[in-house]
């Protein structure tokens, strides 16, 4: 039912700075500002109101939030002083949770697999190895493609000791003790969810 | 009956714009002596820069005349112009306060005959157009300034050339100095009014660095049939006639980032000065960007009347940021259509900023002492030892601005009875 | 009385002795107009010259004064300053000098000199003829107030009067005190941080006004009568049977505002369908009596939606925006927010309306969870589980959407509740409620019993700078008796009238008129023996200010008059005057012009101007050393409503060739400050082309224009295009003569 506040509610009190959808004005400074724009279905202001409108699924769904470069721009001219930002990010988590997200959205098969795996399995951010499953997350082909066009780039970083060619495998020293941090933070974000 | 022992109490009166002015008018009218005090060389405020006010498209000239006149024939108002409020000791019934009257160079016996003003070569950025032309260096504000009486810039009184000026009745006086004089007086009426929020503060519209974007308060200069282009409106970067302009709603009001308040008037400015430009440019294109459009009231009928000229677009949008053509200079308004969803890149000849009030009496005109109370803004309201009315009490138009003075005056005269 | 003595001073300051023989111009000061005194001095608003001028005054007895010097509009407080009634200011500079090019050459300066020369006569001739006005006095002024209305407006109207000293008289028709406010719950906010609603102010009000000795409080009464003036209005006040007469100085008319029926609204707002779709005053009430439930069944209303404007900024119904509303819904939205567990609250605007510092107030409303959509109402049917099933366009959300409420509150308009001019012509609206029929006040005015309206059934004058005038003296409306607004700006709209109201007992005692002639002490009589009963002036008169004696003869009201003249414009048989304004004034002004003979080719073109717009637009051009026609001749007039025909006929046969009429701009914007007096001086010159044909003269040597004050760049064009018509024209026949 249209403007059914239960979705609303969940999203104020469960997703990260939810509740400051409350006070969008639906100005579309945020949307005008935004880079991505052309590339988002909903801008940020469209995603709050569909929120309050009680549109779940068309927001959960959306691949807007996934678009979201952190760039900033929405925060800084927000007349309102909404941190759009982490709205944005707050409501891509909480449709991921929720397991509306799809999966093989690029942004979201970057952040919850690509990006996660390579640093859960470590410990640190093993930038060679992230770097090659991003390109060659679409195939062999895709992969190569994408490496050309980045060869100058590649190179540029490897004459100034930027990039390091050789893939890390190994574990930070205290991994253990980050495990323990991850589950421990997984296990206090399931018992918040689950509306403790 | 009037308290006859606050008959003989002053009422002071801080500001000589439509506030302070109708303030003291209408105290004095009940037989109450009033000093009012300006620190501008001449009365009128912000209102005698605007071209016309709404909803009649009329001449604020026409009411400041009544009002000057009313001054004029009442020995009862003593005004006190290039002057401020420095210091209030006492309370409400008994005040003493501290004036200071910087010099004006030129002395009561002025005529206004403008001979000084033929021979004077020194021109000097003119703040009545906000910077837009130069004036001499001693001059009449504005041609219905009032009082009528020359003042030169401080700058140009140590010159070799203002010692030389000619003037029939020897008014000149390059060595005046400042006075300060102590009154007592029986109530304050704190009406210093507003200034134009500062546009290039607000960085992503450019105002500053792109030549083509301006604010409602330039535009009103423009339009002002005695302003800088004799009310041509011509676009700052070449001169090239506005056909195709856009009004930016909410510009730095609004916004926490700016201020949050607003300014109330914006809108039907706005409005007002999309009819100064169809009657200019019969076919010009006009789009005016809002959040909400705020015709209070009986306003509302301005609104759609002005709604009838079909070649104005309205866009619910704030724009996210103004860019500029390298080459024609034109801004290019961009953003997004909140009843569309539809981006937009528009491109136009001017871009006018309606840009908010802020009251002075937040920043230039602070209450001398700890005698106001301010709200979270910086406008006086009530709980000071001070009154308020104006837009140094709240963003208001002209006719509640009036409305609410007269109400003042009559505070203030309640006031000035209180004993000390 | 004693003798006039009349002192002449010529300046010769500012460049006046270098263009002007002045020697010629002190001759016709002392010889030709026989003036008793004439000097002239370089510096006459210098102190030397200031003081030759008291020592005339103590020494020689003069005691009028004739300044020929600069424009009326400068140097007031040098030449106004000297205790004599009788001054006259003749304008060699602003409007003679500075508008001559006299580098030209000779003939420049010769036309200039007989320019002088005749404003030099003029002032002559209009200082003999002025007297000093005597105040109007009556030993019965009150200098008490009257207000009508005992609602928050009329209380704090009432409250203010007797705070600065002044007793008031309160009307209320109903049996309590209170009004609207009465029946409200909280009031928004008004104090920083603007966020937080506060205790409705009306009980404390009340008591305070019941317990002021100064305030007289008459409820159950209504006004069967208000007869008399400004200072001596007779109100019969009728309570059941009985009738209380007050006399009283001045009124504020404060009876507040009715709703727009809401049965009246469109049905797509569905008032009617459900007993769950509620006015916002029915709804303020549920929220007064702690019953914010469904009316259909009882059940808690958690989810409300108020529509707002309903009813408003819509030409079917009421044009205008009521102004508060959208503050005071947030305000009701809150009262769901805060007083229900789990309230939702929605905002179906079509823009939101918070200005100024509420603009907090709307952000505190939707941190508490109020929702905005922006859009409009449908259609309204019930609800599957009761309450309200309310479809809606939603603007935002690009659709239309569906919402379950369990109440839908329509936010209608204010109305007037001050009768129109035709209490039985239906209000502009398209709606007559019964307490609108009838008039308020019962005025015994000639020109009848109601208050005059300019828009949509308020009696606002709608001046901007002036915004507490309405057409009728010593009569001010305030809060939405006057025109929309809501509680906080009503208080303030209040005191201001308050203001106001004791300001004209003021400026009554000593005589005098309030704006926009304030202080002006002359007022009209009449030469009853001339009177042809025509009624004119009676109809014309913009504030109502004649009535009508048992014999049909005009009877004036001088405390109701505003000095404006239009009475005496009006006067075909030229039978009103005042001690220092009158027909034969201006009459003799214009036959005292030396117009020279035809072969002389020099027309002449007069010229009368409104001193409000059109004198001062015209002192910018020469302000501004623009070049004016050397064959004007000038005459001042204090509004184009006292311009009288006859004038007309009294310049043609003095040999003028063209006469322009400048006034202030008329119609729907305006700017007349006597609201009618421009424009009856066009209505009027419409009748004068025939008189001007039957004398074998073309009527385009007439011409009325619209000044504007700022016209100062554009009179030169239009002033000699005029006179160049004119001059392209035969010169008038009868100049000769």
């Amino acid at each position: 039912m249209a403007y059914d506040l239960s979705f609303a509610q969940d999203v104020y009190k469960n997703s990260e700075m939810g509740h400051w959808i409350k006070m969008c004005k639906q100005c579309g400074v945020c949307a005008g500002s935004c880079p991505l724009g052309p590339h988002w279905e909903y801008s940020p202001r469209q995603l709050f109101q569909l929120v309050r409108g009680g549109k779940k699924e068309e927001v959960l769904k959306s691949s807007s939030m996934w678009m979201c470069t952190s760039c900033y721009n929405c925060i800084v001219r927000c007349p309102r002083g909404l941190p759009i930002t982490h709205i944005v990010h707050g409501l891509a988590r909480y449709a991921s949770v929720k397991g509306y997200a799809d999966p093989d959205q690029v942004t979201n098969r970057f952040a919850t697999k690509i990006f996660w795996g390579n640093i859960v399995s470590t410990g640190r951010v093993g930038e060679a190895l992230l770097t090659m499953r991003l390109y060659f997350v679409d195939g062999l082909a895709s992969g190569i493609k994408r490496g050309l066009e980045m060869k100058d780039s590649a190179l540029g970083m490897l004459m100034t000791k930027r990039l390091n060619p050789i893939p890390i495998r190994g574990k930070i020293k205290g991994y253990a003790g980050f495990t323990a941090m991850i589950a421990k933070a997984q296990e206090l974000e399931a018992k918040r969810e689950a509306g403790a | 009956m009037a308290d006859d022992q606050a008959a003989g109490r002053t009422i002071l009166v801080v500001g000589g714009g439509i506030s302070g002015l109708t303030a003291a008018v209408e105290a004095a009218e009940v037989g109450y002596t009033v000093l009012l005090v300006e620190k501008e060389p001449q009365l009128g405020g912000r209102v005698s820069q605007h071209f016309q006010y709404f909803p009649k498209l009329c001449s604020p000239s026409c009411g400041l005349e009544i009002n000057y006149q009313r001054i004029k024939n009442n020995p009862r108002i003593r005004v006190l112009t290039l002057a401020e409020v420095e210091a209030i000791i006492g309370q409400e019934g008994d005040f003493t306060v501290r004036i200071r009257q910087h010099p004006r160079f030129v002395t009561e016996k002025c005529t206004a005959c403008g001979e000084c003003g033929k021979a004077c070569t020194a021109l000097v950025s003119n703040p009545f157009n906000f910077g837009m032309d130069q004036v001499k260096a001693i001059r009449n504000s504005h041609a219905m300034a009032y009082p009528n009486w020359y003042f030169m810039d401080a700058d140009y009184a140590a010159s070799a050339e203002a010692r030389s000026l000619p003037c029939p009745v020897g008014a000149i006086d390059p060595d005046m100095t400042a006075t300060v004089l102590e009154e007592k007086v029986g109530s304050i009426v704190w009406a210093t009014g507003w200034q134009p929020y500062d546009a290039e503060k607000i960085h992503p519209y450019g105002f500053g660095r792109h030549a083509n974007v301006s604010t409602n308060m330039r535009f009103e200069r423009l339009a002002n049939s005695y302003g800088p282009t004799a009310g041509r409106l011509l676009r700052p970067s070449d001169g090239k006639e506005v056909k195709k302009i856009a009004f930016i709603q909410c510009a730095g009001s609004r916004d926490h980032n700016h201020l949050p308040f607003c300014s109330r008037v914006c809108c039907l400015a706005s409005m007002k000065q999309a009819t100064y430009v169809r009657e200019q440019y019969p076919d010009a294109q006009i789009t005016i960007y809002y959040i909400d459009l705020r015709a209070m009231d009986r306003y509302e009928g301005f609104q759609k009347k002005v709604e009838t000229d079909p070649g104005i677009t309205w866009i619910k949008s704030k724009p996210a940021r103004i860019d500029e053509d390298p080459v024609s200079k034109d801004p290019i308004v961009i953003g997004e259509n909140t009843l569309t969803g539809i981006r937009y890149a528009d491109s136009y000849d001017l871009v006018v900023l309606a840009t908010g009030m802020e009251p002075t009496s937040a920043t230039t005109a602070r209450v001398p002492g700890n005698n106001a109370a301010y709200d979270e803004y910086g406008f006086v309201v009530k709980g000071g030892q001070v009154l308020s009315s104006g837009c140094a009490a709240a963003p208001l138009d002209v006719a509640g601005a009036v409305q609410a003075s007269t109400a003042v005056a009559l505070k203030a005269i309640q006031a000035a009875a209180k004993r000390g | 009385m004693e003798a006039k003595k009349i002192g002449c001073y010529i300046c010769t300051g500012c460049g006046i002795a270098e263009a002007l023989n002045v020697a010629a111009l002190e001759k016709i000061a002392s010889k030709e107009q026989k003036l008793p005194v004439a000097r002239t001095h370089g510096f006459l608003c210098g102190a030397e010259g200031l003081q030759m001028i008291r020592d005339d005054i103590a020494n020689e007895g003069v005691n009028a004064l004739l300044i020929a010097a600069c424009s009326h509009r400068v140097k007031t407080d040098e030449f106004e300053r000297f205790g004599t009634p009788l001054l006259d200011r003749v304008d060699l500079r602003d409007k003679a000098l500075w508008v001559q090019d006299i580098s030209a050459g000779k003939e420049a300066k010769e036309d200039l000199q007989m320019m002088a020369a005749d404003y030099l006569r003029m002032g002559s001739v209009k200082l003999k003829k002025m007297n000093a006005p005597d105040p109007f006095q009556d030993e019965g002024f009150s200098r008490d107030v009257l207000v009508v209305g005992g609602g928050i407006a009329g209380l704090t109207a009432a409250k203010e009067v007797a705070a600065t000293g002044y007793r008031a008289i309160v009307v209320e028709k109903s049996p309590a005190l209170g009004g609207m406010v009465a029946r409200m719950h909280k009031v928004s906010p008004t104090l920083p941080p603007y966020r937080v609603l506060e205790e409705n102010p009306i009980q404390g009000l009340i008591a305070a006004v019941q317990g002021e000795s100064r305030i007289k409080v008459y409820t159950n009464a209504t006004i069967q009568s208000t007869k008399g003036a400004p200072g001596l209005f007779d109100v019969e006040i009728k309570n059941g049977d009985t009738v209380s007469t007050e006399r009283v100085g001045s009124i504020i008319l404060t009876t507040g505002y009715n709703l727009y029926d809401a049965s009246k609204l469109d049905a797509r707002l569905g008032y009617g369908v459900s007993p769950d779709v509620v006015t916002s005053l029915e709804f303020e009430e549920m929220a007064k009596a702690g019953q914010l439930v469904r009316k259909s069944d009882g059940k808690p209303a958690k989810r409300v939606l108020f529509s707002l404007c309903a009813g408003q900024r819509d030409a079917n119904h009421l044009e205008y925006c009521s102004g508060a509303c959208c503050t005071y819904s947030l305000k009701q939205a809150l009262y769901v927010l805060e007083q229900q567990q789990d309230g939702a609250a929605f905002m179906l605007f079509q823009e939101m309306r918070t200005p100024g510092q509420m603009e907090e107030f709307y952000r505190r409303v939707q941190e508490e969870g109020g929702v905005i959509i922006k859009g409009d109402v449908e259609q309204v049917g019930k609800g599957a589980s009761g309450g309200l099933s309310v479809q809606i366009t939603d603007k935002l959300l690009r659709g239309k959407e569906t919402l379950e409420v369990d109440l839908l509150v329509l936010a209608t308009g204010m109305i007037s509740t001050v009768d129109t001019q035709d209490p039985n012509k239906p209000s502009p609206v398209g709606q007559v409620a019964e307490e609108t029929a009838k008039s308020v006040l019962n005025l015994e005015y000639r020109q009848g019993r109601s208050m005059p309206e300019l828009k949509w059934g308020f009696p606002d004058s709608h001046f901007i700078c002036f915004p507490y005038e309405t057409r009728r003296t010593g009569i001010y409306a305030a809060g939405p008796a006057r025109r929309p607004m809501g509680i906080a700006e009503t208080v303030t709209d209040a005191t201001g009238a308050a203001l106001k109201a004791i300001q004209v007992v003021e400026a009554v005692a000593k005589g005098a008129a309030v704006h926009p002639r304030s202080g002006d002490l002359s007022y009209p009589s009449f030469r009853r023996e001339g009177c042809t009963q025509c009624k004119r002036c009676t109809e014309e008169c913009p504030f109502g200010a004649i009535n009508e004696d048992d014999k049909g003869n005009p009877l004036f009201n001088p405390t109701r008059c505003r000095r404006c003249g239009t009475c005496m414009g009006a006067c075909p048989q030229k039978i009103i005057s005042f001690a220092n304004y009158s027909v034969d004034m201006i009459g003799s002004m214009i036959k005292e012009v030396e117009v020279p003979p035809a072969d002389d080719e020099k027309p002449r073109i007069l010229i009368f101007a409104c001193v409000n717009d059109a004198i001062p637009a015209l002192d910018m051009v020469g302000q501004k050393r623009g070049a004016l026609s050397p064959y004007v001749r000038i005459i001042p007039l204090r509004c184009m409503g006292s311009m009288n025909l006859v004038w007309i006929a009294d310049a043609m046969s003095s040999g003028f060739d063209g006469i322009m009429l400048m006034g202030c701009r008329h119609g729907d914007d305006y700017q007349c400050h006597n609201v009618r007096g421009s424009a009856l001086a066009e209505i009027r010159l419409s009748k004068v082309s025939e008189t001007l044909n039957r004398l074998q003269l073309e009527s385009s040597r007439v011409k009325m224009v619209e000044i504007n004050i700022m016209d100062a760049d554009q009179l030169p064009t239009i002033i000699n295009e005029f006179a160049e018509q004119i001059g392209s024209m035969d010169l008038n026949p009868y100049k000769e003569f």
